[in-house]
């Protein structure tokens, strides 16, 4: 049995020690806002945040999360995650929203380490997301409407 | 093009109902089913909605209770394109109603819906009217209740907002339903007559709003096809054949995946329709568990015969057919374009070939499959779920009547979900096994069996007189046929008698610009065919089809020394068949010609550029001639002199799809597809090598990340004409006009999509 932190909750799985995090956090643990796209970490729809660092769910074995603190798009609540769910809708940035779960946990942990991101850190920070229906150009906007109300 | 009337016209006698069902009002638009009279159809208001659908199929229905709240019944799905919002504006705005007061809801498979798709850019140009007159007629009945209840003459009513008025006195939409007795219904002669609000007095359409499916995608809220359970259900994958067609299963030896923990058995799939030939699906108690299974089951197959077959021995094969002029329907055939040839001074000719292309819609393909209550009840996300149903009835050996898709949200549809075969692997695992079967196809898995563009190879022959001035072309084009397999009621026939072939296949070679002779080809590459299931993947035929016409035009352009927005100006004279037609087409080729000019002056036409960098030009006109989207691109980008790296600086676009329903959704469909159209010109592609195709994930198939984005200075001309497409048409001109930029900066011309040099 492994115990860990999810969204702030006291959580536990009886998965196997190897098991991707992303199935125990959608299947086991019933939380389906984190997405699966690829299976190999390129895609980062399945991006949580493992003590406040993005990183791919569908590759880390949920052993490697015992006692740490995950944070799912649930559980994004921030000032940062908030402004940035907000500016999500004031932009009207989803299209089939499949991938903004995991671009939203991306960019919470970018306005947590830098509070006014410029184009280049915005593009390093959120390279590793995929957004399939290409609304790079809304959600990169977003985040510096949800930079400036944090 | 007769496709898009041929879906319109499953829905005949158009009836527009209304009347008090369950405290509400009811109001349904769509086609009285077969005996029914309008008098029992109202009569019939009286009893409860599921008797209603006996005798009524609403393409579109909508209930207002007695609190004035409307729900709008939205059959279209929902993609990314925020069509339930474009939709419900469009009724709203004619019903008058409050829009804080409206929401949709997206609705499962019923006969009652009608014929059930989602593509082809099509959902507001073929419901627009129809939901117009839906709303109209619901204002109608709204405001005859109104005056009866106010004691006024009908004329002195008016109503907005959800509200009535007539001089000092109001009442409110929820106190009509609350109070009014309300039966009626509308033929289609008086449907037709109708008023309907003229553009300056629309509240709704063409005013910006909040798309309705926004928040829950904001907030990790919104459900798709892969976040279904049931209670009781097993975890399925897949184990795919070599082929596609012909691979039969030898033995399936599983003993290693029967020492890993929840690992349940392999099926060997007999699938009746044939779509699957050759499938096994592995079952476990976990998706996880599934997974790791299926890389251990070892499966002996005896492959079919396209087991060799590669993108080089496609392209071989489509140019030995263009080059055979034989082959191939007759889809333009205007002059006389051999006499052209023999009188020419000079001819220019070119081979234009796009690579096999993948949807990879982010959320690989999925579905939940119950049988409970006689019913095969399948969870899924689908874009035509009339196509799928008779394949499934087909696969399950029950009636279609007794199947329903539960539609959800689509994690991307791109047209890949316009072919549903996901669901009839799990809808028979579930039939073998008694339970329900939740299936997921893992993303190699997705992207090989994905119903992919077809590689593509076109051949273009022009003559010329002594000026360079075209005197005639003659096209080819050759690919393989989604329709051909998927949809062959679909097929058009050619000119004189030349054979079926596929619109989609070749639409975009039927172009506007004015051609004294002008002979098109569309021919079917049978061993693409063969090999894999051609698919419809966003912008279609355009997609690959303008590759070629509008780089050729470019060449053609150059060859006469001219500018290549003057050649293009000289040829769209508007003239005969290129006049346009109402409603959908008004100005023909004059709007293409106007996008052209607008683009043209928004950008640095022209202009001086640094050395290795360069501007070039396209335009389309899609989906097709019967729904043409005015579009013309410039791009700009600069080429790296040692990598050969090519980066898009930037695109500006004038965009004319007459009147725009949903100004932000409309703008998000253009980036996208912008976007889409840079992606597919230098970032991805795949080639097919031993029958399959070889890039099926992220670490080899790249499509266009975040920092790669140019910058978009998009355009929508103001127009009240009748609104056409959007979700594909501003893709078209895109790789194109890089190409052609690509040969500004560099002198090098490119004819093979996608792009690279050097």
């Amino acid at each position: 049995m492994i115990k860990f932190k999810l969204n702030g909750k006291d959580v536990q799985s009886d998965s196997e020690g190897e098991t991707p995090l992303l199935w125990v956090v959608r299947d086991e643990l019933n939380y389906k806002g984190t997405k699966f796209g690829c299976g190999i970490a390129q895609c980062g729809a399945c991006t949580v945040q493992i003590d406040g660092t993005p990183t791919r769910s569908c590759v880390i074995p949920v052993s490697a999360v015992a006692d740490k603190d995950v944070t799912t798009i649930e559980g994004l609540n921030s000032p940062a995650g908030l402004a940035l769910k907000q500016a999500w809708v004031s932009e009207q940035v989803p299209q089939c929203g499949y991938c903004q779960s995991g671009q939203l946990v991306s960019a919470e942990a970018l306005l947590r380490s830098k509070s006014a991101p410029t184009d280049d850190d915005i593009s390093r920070a959120m390279d590793g997301n995929l957004c399939r229906c290409m609304a790079y150009t809304r959600i990169r906007k977003a985040i510096k409407t949800a930079a400036q109300e944090v | 093009m007769a496709t898009i009337e041929k879906i319109s016209n499953k829905i005949s006698r158009r009836t527009f109902l209304a009347g008090s069902v369950n405290a509400g009002l009811f109001m349904g638009f769509g086609g009285l089913l077969g005996g029914c009279t309008e008098q029992e159809a109202v009569q019939s208001l009286s009893l409860p909605e599921a008797d209603l659908s006996k005798v009524f199929s609403p393409a579109v229905w909508f209930n207002m209770n007695a609190q004035g709240e409307v729900v709008i019944n939205i059959a279209k799905a929902e993609m990314g394109q925020h069509v339930g919002t474009a939709l419900a504006r469009v009724v709203a705005d004619e019903l008058g109603a409050d829009w804080a007061s409206v929401s949709i809801e997206h609705v499962d498979t019923d006969p009652k819906w009608g014929y059930m798709v989602t593509g082809g850019s099509w959902s507001v140009f073929t419901s627009f009217k129809l939901l117009s007159q839906a709303g109209a007629a619901g204002r109608e009945v709204l405001l005859d209740a109104a005056a009866a209840l106010l004691g006024v003459d009908r004329s002195m009513c008016s109503a907005a907002n959800g509200m009535v008025t007539a001089g000092d006195q109001s009442i409110s939409y929820a106190d009509i339903v609350a109070r009014g007795d309300i039966s009626r219904s509308f033929t289609q002669e008086q449907l037709d007559a109708l008023p309907l609000k003229p553009a300056s007095a629309r509240t709704l359409v063409g005013k910006p709003t909040k798309a309705l499916d926004i928040p829950a995608k904001s907030q990790g809220e919104a459900v798709y096809g892969i976040d279904a359970e049931l209670p009781g259900m097993v975890y399925a994958t897949p184990l795919m054949p070599p082929t596609r067609y012909g691979s039969k299963i030898n033995n399936i030896d599983d003993s290693a995946a029967k020492a890993i923990f929840g690992y349940q058995q392999t099926l060997q799939i007999e699938d009746p329709s044939d779509n699957l030939q050759g499938w096994a699906v592995v079952i476990a108690d976990s998706f996880p568990t599934a997974l790791k299974a299926a890389a251990v089951v070892q499966v002996d197959w005896a492959a079919g015969d396209t087991a060799e077959v590669s993108e080089a021995d496609i392209f071989a094969a489509g140019e030995a057919l263009a080059r055979d002029a034989q082959q191939g329907a007759l889809v333009v055939d205007d002059g006389d374009v051999a006499a052209a040839h023999a009188a020419a001074e000079d001819t220019h000719e070119a081979v234009y070939r796009t690579g096999t292309a993948l949807h990879f819609a982010l959320e690989p393909v999925n579905a939940l499959v119950e049988f409970t209550d006689g019913k095969c009840h399948i969870h899924s996300g689908n874009q035509w779920q009339s196509l799928i149903l008779p394949a499934l009835a087909s696969a399950l050996e029950m009636p279609e009547t007794d199947i329903v898709i539960h539609q959800y949200y689509l994690g991307g549809g791109f047209g890949r979900r316009l072919w549903g075969d996901y669901m009839i692997p799990a809808a028979l695992a579930a039939k073998q096994l008694g339970k329900p079967v939740k299936m997921l196809w893992q993303r190699a898995d997705d992207s090989r069996m994905d119903c992919v563009r077809s590689p593509s190879v076109q051949l273009f022959k022009a003559s010329l007189d002594a000026d360079k001035n075209v005197t005639g072309i003659e096209h080819a084009a050759v690919a393989g046929w989604p329709t051909l397999t998927l949809a062959p009621g679909f097929l058009a026939d050619g000119q004189k008698e030349s054979g079926k072939y596929d619109t989609f296949s070749i639409s975009g070679g039927d172009h506007w610009y004015s051609l004294s002779n002008h002979r098109v080809r569309a021919i079917n590459n049978n061993l693409a065919q063969k090999t894999f299931l051609p698919g419809w993947l966003r912008t279609v035929g355009p997609g690959w089809v303008a590759w070629g016409v509008e780089s050729f035009m470019n060449e053609l352009a150059e060859k006469q020394g001219k500018d290549a927005i003057e050649f293009r100006l000289s040829l769209l004279d508007a003239a005969g068949k290129n006049s346009g037609k109402a409603p959908e087409s008004v100005g023909g080729a004059a709007r293409l010609a106007a996008v052209l000019k607008d683009v043209r002056e928004r950008s640095p036409w022209g202009g001086e550029l640094p050395s290795n960098e360069g501007l070039g030009v396209a335009v389309g006109s899609g989906q097709e001639r019967t729904m043409p989207t005015w579009t013309a691109a410039v791009a700009h980008v600069a080429v790296d002199p040692q990598t050969k790296e090519i980066s898009v600086k930037k695109i500006w676009q004038s965009i004319d799809c007459g009147t725009v329903v949903h100004p932000s959704g409309a703008m998000a469909q253009a980036e996208g597809a912008m976007l889409w159209g840079v992606s597919l010109a230098l970032h991805e592609g795949t080639e097919f090598e031993n029958g399959q195709v070889k890039d099926r994930n992220l670490d080899t198939y790249r499509p266009l990340r975040m920092s790669s984005v140019p910058e978009l200075d998009i355009k929508f001309m103001p127009s009240e004409e009748f609104p056409t497409g959007l979700g594909e048409p501003p893709l078209i001109a895109i790789a194109p006009a890089i190409a052609a930029a690509v040969f500004a900066a560099t002198g090098e011309r490119v004819r093979d999509l996608p792009i690279s040099i050097g």
